[in-house]
């Protein structure tokens, strides 16, 4: 972080300037609000979701990798700590940890571990922020680090506790937006696709010339979901149209975006959800956009009597689509940050991360993992081994980024239009 | 108001007594809608883009609310259809509501003879049941290979295929109708219980027939009841968000309570929520007004 001017200036520091050193510094809501009364100015606030310049953020991108800084009052914690007495408190989505790996981390240090989970990221940060659970570890997506960070949230990592840091795939060991892995572990890599399921939909999907288009499809009408989340599905629409800049800033773009999302509401009247696991398997669903781990969870949730051969799942095979990871990193509002850390080393472990696989069905980057076997070792059936996650994938697939507030703005706007039903 | 004649101890006792109600109402009430404001004509925090109430109103920005004012009709208006949609689901909801509830009502209050302890316990049977289930329930029943579907193609005869849950307008009515219909029965049925049967007795011994006894005096002294009713389902209805979430999930049957649990959860929109809340209160404040008018004056009437 840059300080706006020296001694001779800080009288001159603006609005935004303050805003920003302010929230930089942790200070709390309400002091921030009364700091910002004794501003002479009105606050400009963001109108309509729209903001003003989007200077306050480094943005980290796989051709612009950011190491954060450690800085002096966030210190990672020394090497050779005794463990503390726990309990150790994980904030993570619903059945987004196997308990059985959480059970035997509990035995071997004997220690309590809670689990409390969010329904999603933007709601887990508020309540990180307040403060008012002192959670360990958070398991969020890469594309917060850069908050979570520059609020120093999060507790940089002593990667001494963390030997099993080896065991992940090498582009995870210093990945792009976290270089040296100052912060954060990978938990989960994972891609999104087309789900759909051979008795309801007969077209095959993965042979058309853009699969994407089957979830324009209007014989399909009533069968369509997209992924509840505005810019996992956003993106989708933009590939299916042809464009590869998913964080595009371009209105030209964005247009095209939001005609790709009318274009579909009228032809399909998609379903906007989180819940394709079930909905697809059920039968509710004919065909949806769905992460990997979805279509492989979905297997457990058929009706009796109906085979799991009737579920597919289609992903580029050159890798040119939507690959994601998520992570967990140390809270610096926790109270076991040696327990945290040796947790993070437990997950990380090869056994373990196979045993959390086979429950949360979502992949660990972990070199022992041969994709090529997951159908021989039973973690997928034979027609889902399209759901098996290529490590060279990362290297040519489309990141979703964190935005430049104002382009941020401008995507949740469209989409905000788009679930209106306008 | 009469002056004469209270005791000093009696002018304590007002009050006392209204001070639980007045400390409800500041503390739940008004500091609440204070705050909303404040979230409202407030800022957003530069990097996690929470929302930052301002208290004080010299300083407040119009930003938020002007911009959805500025998106319901128009070519940006994008808001619009999902408030008109709301207005219609509401008003059609309510009305089958009360074409179901008054009846029942009715029937329970002064027909039902030595069976009313009863059909009042059944009455408030559903009650003991959450919302919440009661919605998931009909969500099975109505699954694609559900008993609905199953029922109406009487095992196979006719083609029992209708996606229910796919963005039908239809059934998140009926949803809303299934959901709030208890809540119309119970008041309706406290206030037709406590019309005097002498004036209709009065009526019919004057020579009047059943059904111009019903409209010339049950129905007019029913009134106010069925309009506090009538408020009392709408007003939840009008914030519900997860009937359409639940029998729908699309955004062809988005209402505003939709549109308030989706920009209150996105950085950035948290004052367009507070703003669709403060169009709902607007809106809804209007019937309300006529609620205590036409209470009062029939209360002045019945005096």
């Amino acid at each position: 972080m840059e300080r706006a001017g020296g001694p001779l200036v800080r009288n001159q520091v603006d609005r935004r300037t303050l805003l920003r050193n302010a929230a930089l510094l942790g200070i709390s809501v309400p002091a921030l609000s009364a700091l910002l009364q004794a501003c002479a100015d009105s606050p400009t606030g963001s109108g309509g979701g729209g903001g003003g310049g989007g200077e306050a953020l480094k943005i980290a991108s796989p051709d612009n990798p950011v190491t954060w800084p450690i800085s002096d009052d966030n210190q990672p914690i020394a090497d050779g700590l005794q463990p503390e007495k726990g309990p150790l408190l994980l904030y993570n989505y619903a059945d987004y940890i196997g308990p059985q790996v959480v059970k035997s981390f509990e035995a071997r240090y004997g220690v309590d571990v809670k689990v409390s989970t969010f329904n999603d990221t933007d709601e887990a940060i508020t309540k990180i922020r307040t403060g008012a659970v002192p959670y360990d570890i958070y398991f969020p997506s890469y594309d917060q680090i850069a908050r979570l960070v520059t609020a120093k949230l999060v507790r940089p990592l002593n990667h001494s506790y963390i030997g099993n840091l080896g065991n992940v795939w090498p582009t995870f060991q210093s990945p792009w937006y976290d270089g040296e892995a100052h912060y954060s572990v990978p938990y989960s890599v994972y891609t999104t696709g087309v789900g759909w399921r051979t008795d309801l939909v007969p077209d095959d999907v993965a042979g058309l010339d853009n699969p994407y288009d089957a979830l324009w499809n209007p014989s399909y009408r009533g069968k369509v979901a997209v992924i509840d989340d505005w810019h996992t599905a956003m993106a989708m629409v933009a590939l299916r149209s042809g464009l590869t800049d998913v964080n595009s800033g371009e209105s030209a773009d964005l247009d095209k975006i939001q005609q790709g999302l009318t274009d579909l509401s009228n032809a399909v009247k998609p379903k906007v959800t989180v819940s394709m696991y079930n909905d697809l398997p059920s039968g509710q669903l004919g065909i949806s956009q769905m992460w990997s781990g979805d279509v492989v969870n979905a297997q457990y949730y058929l009706p009796k009597g109906t085979s799991v051969d009737i579920l597919r799942y289609w992903f580029p095979e050159d890798g040119k689509g939507l690959v994601d990871n998520d992570l967990m990193m140390i809270l610096s509002g926790g109270n076991n940050p040696v327990l945290a850390h040796l947790f993070l080393d437990h997950m990380l472990d090869e056994k373990n991360a196979l045993k959390n696989f086979g429950y949360i069905g979502y992949q660990p980057p972990q070199n022992a993992i041969d994709t090529d076997s997951l159908v021989a070792d039973g973690y997928l059936p034979e027609n889902l081994a399209t759901a098996a996650v290529k490590q060279e994938w990362f290297d040519v697939a489309y990141r979703l980024l964190e935005m430049p507030v104002d382009v941020d703005a401008e995507w949740h706007r469209v989409w905000q239009q788009f679930k209106a039903g306008a | 108001m009469r002056k004469a004649g209270r005791k000093p101890g009696n002018r304590l006792l007002g009050p006392i007594l209204a001070f639980p109600g007045v400390l409800w109402l500041l503390l739940f009430f008004v500091a609440p809608l204070y705050v909303v404001l404040a979230v409202v004509f407030g800022g957003v925090d530069p990097v996690f883009r929470t929302v930052i109430p301002v208290w004080n109103p010299v300083l407040w920005s119009s930003d938020q609310p002007s911009y959805v004012l500025s998106h319901i009709v128009g070519p940006d208006g994008f808001f619009g259809p999902a408030l008109l949609r709301t207005a219609v689901y509401v008003s059609v909801a309510s009305v089958l509501c009360l074409v179901i509830a008054f009846p029942i009502a009715y029937y329970v209050a002064r027909l039902s003879g030595r069976w009313k302890g009863l059909l009042l316990t059944l009455l408030i049977a559903p009650f003991w049941i959450s919302y919440m289930m009661r919605m998931l329930a009909w969500v099975n029943l109505l699954a694609n290979d559900g008993l609905v579907n199953r029922i109406i193609s009487l095992g196979g005869v006719f083609p029992g295929d209708t996606e229910w849950l796919s963005g039908k307008s239809v059934v998140v009515i009926l949803g809303l109708v299934y959901g709030y219909v208890p809540y119309m029965i119970i008041p309706l049925y406290a206030g037709l219980d406590r019309l005097p049967s002498e004036l209709v007795e009065g009526a019919r011994d004057l020579g009047a027939g059943r059904v111009s006894a019903f409209w010339r005096v049950t129905w007019p002294m029913s009134r106010p009841v069925v309009v506090a009713s009538v408020l009392l389902t709408c007003l939840p209805m009008l914030g519900d968000y997860f009937t359409s979430d639940l029998l729908s999930g699309s955004p062809a049957t988005s209402m505003v309570g939709n549109l308030i649990n989706e920009t209150v959860l996105t950085p950035g929109q948290t004052g367009q929520a507070g703003a669709f809340v403060l169009l709902v209160l607007i809106v809804s404040i209007l019937p309300m007004l006529y609620y205590v008018r036409s209470v009062s004056r029939s209360e002045g009437s019945m005096a």
